[in-house]
């Protein structure tokens, strides 16, 4: 018969105990690459995120900790070095470049003070300082400024946010224009914060989470780079005029539809429809947003660094990054390039100021009329042409790109604004002509933003001291405030 | 007659450890077939690759180019004249990658080594050999490139698929279907429900 181990063990013991301690050894080394699996498997879920943020984290630093490429680029939008032909980084005086804007905006604040904006790192400090924000101004102002926006809808509710006042939410917004705006949290995907860019599709029967990833790369974008108004005199809820389109005829149909005024001109008494700035609506105009290319793919064009590629937050003009940005699609040098997008500006341009200087010229023009006896019958026509006319140049005028974001509908538009314009100033002079007025009107010097001030009677002094008593004493106190309240996240 | 289980029992006051230590280690063995997600290393699904998460610059980059619309990880990678070499290839090349892997001894940058050549350039040519015959009466395959008698389709293709840039960190955020942690989701929630852990 053969042995068997137990016979085997019988007679030696040791050799039990040696079975014994092998197994032993096996169970451990087993052991051992089973932890080794599992310690790598959750190693796959640390390389996604080094440190967790938080649902409503507003500071930008703080994701920056994961995402130190897009945080850095984010990062640079502090610099202010580069200026195009019209455009850029950099602080452009448009008073002073474009004198007859102080004319327009007569009894308007951006009569006072209106610059080309910085970069998104900028966005707190630019809305602090502009004399705009001398007088008060409701909450709503804050939306689009900053990271804890979203927080504090959340917290108060969206419609108790826009009811607020700008100075008492002022210890709360802090963090500029960042990665919460745009993404989740979580998962880096791209997220719509702002209930007004919800609300607009819903009333247009779209749904916003059907919206593909193109898509989310310009919508994003259009949560602010559009147009909007105030609804509700006490309600002050933050609305875009869409629900008829995008055109600037689409959304004068529905301002005249709900009667909106946003000024009424200190000269020629005209309703005025302030433009924002609906870049993203000029856009979707254009032949960019027709072949589906989104805004992220010009001004954050791709990156690639030390072998990894990655998104460019730097977002500013396309003109600074023509080799990633244009060079990627069309096969011309820069320098062409360049020259392209500048004849098309150079051209809208110049309707703009065509369409300005007439502007100018009804609004005084208006007002002689009423100086010289004119009804309010007489002047509703010429009225209603300066309200279109206006709304016309400014859909063009208040957006980026001047015009490039759309060229051919910007011209068209402006077109319309400088014959709008032009048949205002006709019915002016047949109405001085009734009241026996025909010989030229008299046109007062606005050659420079200062003297253009002058002519309004603005106090700019008063204005500017005003301004920096409230930097020097009142913004401290909220940086104070918001410095203790973010120690304790 | 000889049965060999008879051979393997123990005298009766070893019987109860042995037992139970043979129900330990057939657990542990079936705990680290679980965690390491063993059976799907038999199917063609890419996601196996990335059991892995060295493997996701390659699974990514594969996924959003042109292959990744009609191919798997297997069609290029492994050999398919014959399920047995197809197996075998499948066996050696994967253990060979989990043994690196677990060693920690994986490059910062994965090269194919001169097996895996072969074995793709063959793939190219089963797949594409409408296309290469029109270019070349006959194909080059990685023995003629290796004796200097041709080019490898990527010494020109050199995009394909995975593109150029190859490195362990070359594509930090990308979306992987990475396996993720072993515990279930319901013992993570408990876990961070626990108040000490808040």
């Amino acid at each position: 018969m053969k042995r068997r181990i137990m016979d085997i063990v019988q007679e030696k013991p040791w050799l039990g105990w040696t079975l014994f301690l092998g197994t032993v050894v096996v169970v451990f080394l087993i052991g051992l690459l089973a932890a080794s699996i599992v310690e790598r498997r959750d190693e796959a879920d640390l390389v996604v995120q080094v440190e967790p943020i938080d649902e409503w984290e507003p500071r930008n630093e703080v994701w920056g900790e994961n995402y130190p490429r897009e945080y850095e680029t984010y990062a640079a939008t502090a610099d202010t070095g580069f200026t195009s032909r019209h455009g850029g980084n950099s602080v452009i005086d448009h008073l002073e470049r474009y004198p007859n804007l102080v004319i327009l905006w007569a009894g308007y604040s951006f009569s006072h003070d209106y610059n080309q904006g910085r970069g998104h790192y900028h966005a707190v400090e630019d809305i602090r300082k502009t004399l705009r924000t001398r007088v008060s101004q409701p909450a709503t102002c804050w939306t689009c400024k900053s990271t804890d926006v979203p927080r504090v809808m959340e917290e108060r509710g969206v419609g108790e946010f826009y009811k607020a006042s700008w100075e008492e939410l002022g210890p709360e917004i802090v963090n500029n224009i960042g990665c919460q705006d745009c993404h989740d949290p979580k998962t880096m995907n791209l997220r719509i914060t702002r209930p007004a860019l919800i609300e607009a599709f819903e009333r247009q029967g779209k749904r916003i989470e059907e919206a593909s990833h193109q898509e989310m790369r310009s919508l994003v974008c259009a949560q602010c780079h559009v147009e909007y108004y105030f609804k509700g005199k006490e309600e002050k809820y933050l609305t875009f005029p869409w629900d008829n389109g995008y055109s600037a005829e689409n959304m004068e149909t529905y301002y005249d539809e709900i009667e909106h005024v946003d000024f009424v001109h200190a000269l020629s008494k005209t309703p005025i429809i302030k433009a924002q700035h609906p870049d993203y609506e000029i856009y979707m105009t254009g032949v960019h947003a027709s072949r589906g290319v989104s805004c992220a793919d010009c001004h954050m064009p791709y990156r690639s660094e030390g072998g990894v590629k990655f998104t460019n937050h730097q977002i500013m003009s396309p003109l600074a990054t023509i080799s990633t940005s244009c060079q990627v699609c069309h096969r011309e040098s820069e320098e062409q390039l360049r020259k392209d997008v500048y004849q098309r500006q150079d051209n809208i341009e110049e309707l703009r100021e065509r369409a300005e200087d007439a502007l100018a010229k009804a609004h005084i023009e208006a007002k002689f009329a009423w100086d010289k006896g004119a009804t309010g019958q007489e002047m509703e026509p010429v009225l209603t042409l300066i309200r279109h006319a206006q709304w016309r140049w400014d859909y063009v005028s208040a957006s980026n790109a001047m015009g490039f974001h759309s060229p051919v509908e910007a011209a068209r538009t402006l077109g319309a604004s400088i014959e709008k314009a032009e048949r205002a100033r006709t019915k002016i002079v047949r109405v001085l002509a009734r009241h026996g007025y025909t010989d030229e009107i008299p046109l007062p010097d606005i050659s420079t933003k200062a003297k253009a001030q002058e002519y309004l009677g603005l106090d700019m002094e008063k204005f500017r001291a005003e301004k920096k008593e409230f930097m020097e004493t009142v913004v401290p106190k909220w940086d104070k405030q918001a410095e203790v309240r973010q120690a304790k996240y | 007659m000889f049965r060999p289980l008879q051979f393997f029992i123990p005298p009766p006051k070893w019987r109860l450890p042995v037992l139970i230590i043979v129900g330990i280690l057939a657990g542990l063995g079936a705990f680290v077939l679980y965690i390491s997600n063993a059976v799907s290393y038999l199917s063609d699904d890419p996601r196996a690759c990335v059991n892995c998460h060295v493997m996701a610059p390659q699974y990514v980059t594969w996924r959003n180019s042109s292959h990744g619309r009609g191919t798997t990880c297997n069609d290029c990678h492994v050999p398919h004249d014959n399920p047995l070499r197809t197996y075998a290839f499948k066996a050696s090349d994967g253990l060979r990658h989990a043994t690196m892997f677990t060693l920690r001894l994986e490059p910062q940058v994965i090269r194919i080594k001169q097996a895996g050549i072969d074995v793709v350039q063959e793939n190219c040519i089963r797949c594409h050999g409408d296309l290469v015959h029109e270019v070349s009466a006959t194909s080059v395959t990685a023995m003629h490139a290796a004796a200097k008698e041709g080019l490898l389709c990527w010494d020109c293709h050199r995009e394909v698929p995975h593109g150029r840039v190859n490195s362990l960190a070359s594509t930090p955020y990308a979306r992987v279907p990475l396996p993720g942690p072993v515990a279930p989701k319901w013992l993570r929630d408990y876990l961070e429900d626990t108040p000490q852990n808040q």
